[in-house]
């Protein structure tokens, strides 16, 4: 929980649904220009569950400020913890952490 | 005999590349296909990332709004039942066309959103990669206010 991702991550029918909310400006070169700050975007998200990952996007400045992510998969539990890494541009990274319910 | 040596030892490493199993290690396609993310033409960012531009229409179910009235927040979602491996979003309303790529782990179920930027109307395109194959789908989204900030 130490990171700035809100996960949800719920079990239903075997799949695992997880809506994720990053918080991070995503400003692309244009925007960055306009309002004179640095570039700076969320380039890498990987979420994984005991090791394995079970989500893998390289991305783009033209993801919504604050990207939302959801995504799906199979062989999680409930009380697995789900880890979301992301990188961006300029090296920061975030992991946040939230458990299956 | 030098020549011949750095030809063996050359084959040897691309082999041992093309081997290395997807789920081992994380793929950071901004690392590995630089030019896919300046690609200004769609097609163009598909060969980068995919390799050919040659796809199939159809097999991905893509939802994207008709008219967006706010082009900073346009919700995008896609599922498929393909046994994709690769799947990426592109538009064409923006300077560089690749939005995302997303590499499929064993377990996923295919079933993503994301919300992207649009600076205008534009075509979002999502391309699945699946046994080798190539399948498409696009759709038009109208744009009333621009999401670049513009």
């Amino acid at each position: 929980m130490s990171g700035t991702t809100k996960i949800k991550a719920k079990l239903k029918d075997g799949i695992v649904e997880v809506k994720a909310l990053a918080t991070h400006p995503m400003l692309s070169y244009q925007e960055a220009e306009r309002a004179k700050k640095e570039v700076n975007f969320i380039t890498y998200v990987v979420a994984k569950v005991k090791d394995k990952i079970v989500y893998e996007a390289s991305t783009s400045q033209f993801l919504s400020k604050d990207p939302y992510m959801k995504f799906s998969f199979k062989g999680g539990a409930v009380g697995d913890t789900i880890e979301l890494t992301w990188k961006d541009l300029k090296g920061n990274t975030d992991v946040s952490t939230e458990v299956i319910k | 005999m030098m020549n011949r040596r750095n030809f063996l030892s050359f084959g040897v490493t691309a082999v041992a590349i093309a081997v290395i199993p997807v789920n081992l290690s994380a793929i950071d396609f901004r690392e590995t296909l630089p030019k896919a993310w300046t690609a200004t033409k769609v097609d163009d960012a598909i060969k980068e990332i995919f390799g050919t531009a040659t796809f199939t229409e159809g097999s991905i179910n893509l939802s994207a709004p008709d008219i967006a009235e706010n082009g900073a927040v346009i919700p995008v979602s896609f599922d498929t039942t393909l046994n994709a491996t690769k799947i990426a979003v592109f538009q064409d309303a923006n300077p560089e066309s690749a939005v995302a790529v997303f590499t499929i782990p064993e377990n996923a179920v295919i079933d993503y959103a994301i919300r992207i930027k649009l600076a205008k109307t534009g075509t979002v395109t999502v391309v699945a990669e699946a046994n080798g194959k190539l399948y498409a789908v696009s759709k038009l989204v109208k744009v009333t206010i621009g999401g670049c900030g513009g």
